[in-house]
């Protein structure tokens, strides 16, 4: 491709990605005085043009505005090849990134996730422990809003959270009283939704039940509502529409910035001081693989040709009951007011290591649950009515989240023939269930089983394993403190090139059994702090 | 679409009740929907022949043989009549759903109650220190 504009401006730092993580170093390091330059593929979004405000919302939900950017397929989408994965990955691309999209469930790892190796004689320990994480948490909390409660016996103790939890509802309460009933624990979710007003302009939740399409309210935290105003308070700036090709590398291999092509189809060339990958942990590895050069042969820092390697993705299970009466189940965040860690950590006894989360999920409206929503279809023909009539308003669903462990045959590459809109190379994904992943999840499907049973559900439906199910990208430029079994070290700094970072979930050594977005968002700002105390060099 | 949705109570058949057009339009809003909806009416037609005038077992059996040969088409006419279908205020008046949507308007719940945390609350932590 040849460059036909170039921008003069050197910046200090160039992040590449607008969503949970870039947005939130980006805030943290332009306060700092660092300038920094953001490139978005995507665009804004207004929230009061959310689909969840349109007539047609529920045929929205399936096109613009579904998860799965191979079914949404708009222009800044990039295809990706899931022939040989059975778990199809979901995001958004846009500023905010995929917390546009997100459920806002936020957990946080526990301690003994950053010490699988140790405890559990697996994959590998975390060259950091949740003692160095637990500031960034609570900062992040304070950035985004957190609504839940402290206290939780499965968790160490935490801050107060800013906002009390969401309501539990009536069809919640079937549900924790049957955990309660079993003697198995519950908490209400940590959640990025707000419960009252908090934060610049943010609304608290009116429970429409589509917070999936993009918050109208405002009352789901986004980084385009949280970090992003205030990154370009401080001077921080967002060029939207600008896929970036490769990152470019100077004569000894150090970062001198990227080449993007801009939503005109230009192709122009962003000179830096710096480069911090958040593109997430299938488009940062897609970007570094096709980065190449004569220092970097194999992608960009992949001397340990680890890039793409050892994806993990949290495969998911769902189980979902129907109960006898009517709940109103589409009232309320669809996903994760509440969750079960009973099970969460490793106890051999059940014939697996690690564990998983019970994440609680209500229902939605008719259309979508004629259409399956969690489970299958309803039948078209003479039973189509009365089976509509047992569903809408009565299924309650537990999500099962359980901890994948890195494989390095579950991997990104590149794929030789597809490419996005503007012919870069597209992302090609091979991964398979371990043995261990699978025995996590049958195992949660004959407890949620009993939880049913429990609550009174008439009739219990089985996913047992969701197909359009990855959210969580993570482990494809995994971190570490030595430079051949890792990519980046404990700051986030490639061992390879000084001047390159990477803050989203590429960087998971393993993938506990939660949602990683804090994680995500605690790890990049401790990145950015870093940058800030030790990279004055970086600044111009 | 008759056949997919058939008469309930006082509602004929989503056929019978004036749908198609609305499932051609929103079947152009999007490309996906728009290649999968037109190859799912060629494939029905090829299975079929002149599909209205089978009489209602031969419209069913030609309906099945093309959700088990062509399931991705299937699944988006399905989908497009159901959602239709599900949008229409008659139905919503005989399944007593509010007929808006979600927004700007959302839904009331009950506001939290901590009394429910009472018997978690009484165990011990259990998590792993590390």
């Amino acid at each position: 491709m040849t460059i036909t504009a170039r921008n003069e401006e050197t910046v200090d730092v160039l992040i590449i990605g607008a969503g949970a993580s870039g947005a939130a170093a980006a805030a943290w390091l332009s306060e700092a005085g660092f300038g920094v330059l953001c490139l978005e593929q995507g665009f804004w979004q207004d929230p009061s043009k959310y689909a969840s405000a349109s007539p047609d919302y529920e045929f929205e939900m399936l096109t613009n505005w579904a998860i799965d950017p191979n079914k949404r397929q708009r222009r800044e989408d990039y295809p990706i090849n899931v022939e040989n994965s059975p778990v199809h990955p979901v995001m958004f691309n846009g500023v905010g990134g995929s917390t546009i999209l997100w459920s806002a469930h936020t957990p946080r790892f526990h301690p003994s996730d950053f010490r699988v190796k140790t405890l559990d004689g697996v994959a590998d320990d975390w060259p950091l422990t949740y003692e160095d994480l637990e500031e960034y948490y609570d900062l992040n909390d304070e950035v985004m809003g957190c609504s839940g409660i402290a206290g939780d016996p499965a968790n160490p103790p935490r801050s107060p959270r800013q906002m009390p939890p969401l309501p539990i509802g009536s069809d919640g309460k079937r549900l924790t009283e049957a955990f309660d009933e079993l003697g198995w624990h519950w908490w209400p979710s940590d959640s990025y939704i707000n419960s009252q007003r908090y934060g610049e302009g943010r609304d608290a939740c009116n429970y429409c039940g589509h917070n999936h399409m993009g918050c109208y309210q405002r009352a789901k935290s986004s980084t385009d509502l949280t970090y992003w105003p205030r990154a370009m308070r401080s001077g921080a700036k967002i060029q939207t529409g600008a896929r970036v090709r490769r990152i470019t590398v100077d004569e000894n291999g150090r970062t001198t910035g990227a080449d993007y092509v801009d939503a005109k189809g230009n192709e122009v060339h962003q000179s830096a001081r710096s480069v911090i990958l958040a593109a997430n942990g299938i488009g940062t590895p897609r970007i570094m693989l096709n980065s190449t050069s004569q220092h970097h042969p194999n992608g960009l820092a992949n001397s340990s040709g680890l890039v793409g390697k050892n994806l993990m993705f949290h495969p998911f299970a769902m189980i979902t009951g129907v109960f006898p009466e009517k709940m109103n189940t589409w009232r309320g965040p669809l996903s994760n007011f509440a969750m079960s860690q009973e099970f969460y950590e490793t106890d051999t006894d059940r014939g697996f290591v690690r564990g998983y989360t019970y994440q609680f999920q209500r229902s939605l409206g008719p259309a979508w649950v004629a259409n399956g929503g969690f489970t299958d279809a309803i039948p078209w023909g003479e039973n189509h009515h009365a089976e509509l009539e047992k569903r809408l308003g009565s299924m309650m669903g537990m999500a099962v989240i359980g901890e994948d462990l890195p494989e390095e045959h579950n991997r990104v590459e590149l794929d030789p023939e597809i490419t996005d809109a503007d012919g870069i190379p597209a992302p090609k994904l091979f991964y398979t269930l371990s043995k261990n992943s699978r025995d996590q999840l049958d195992h949660a499907i004959e407890n949620a089983k009993k939880v049913f049973e429990t609550a009174g559900a008439t009739e219990v439906f089985v996913d047992p394993m969701m197909e359009q199910s990855g959210w969580h990208l993570m482990g494809t430029a995994r971190m570490g403190d030595d430079p051949k079994t890792s990519v980046v070290d404990k700051w986030g700094q490639a061992h390879d090139v000084d001047n390159l970072f990477i803050v989203d979930g590429s960087v998971f050594v393993t993938s506990a059994a939660v949602n990683p977005t804090p994680t995500i968002q605690a790890l990049a700002l401790r990145t950015a702090d870093y940058i800030v105390a030790e990279r004055e060099d970086l600044k111009g | 679409m008759n056949r997919l949705i058939p008469a309930v109570d006082d509602l004929p058949a989503a056929g019978d009740m004036g749908l198609a057009e609305e499932v051609l339009r929103l079947s152009d809003e999007h490309p996906r929907y728009s290649a999968l909806f037109t190859a799912g009416m060629n494939a029905l037609v090829e299975f079929s022949g002149d599909f209205l005038t089978l009489s209602d077992p031969h419209q069913d059996s030609a309906i099945r043989k093309f959700e088990s040969s062509n399931p991705a088409e299937f699944d988006a006419v399905r989908t497009l009549v159901y959602i239709v279908y599900y949008k229409d205020v008659r139905v919503h008046d005989r399944i007593g759903w509010e007929s808006r949507p979600p927004q700007p308007e959302g839904n009331v719940m009950e506001p939290w109650d901590e009394s429910i945390l009472e018997t978690t609350k009484k165990r011990a932590p259990f998590w792993r220190k590390a």
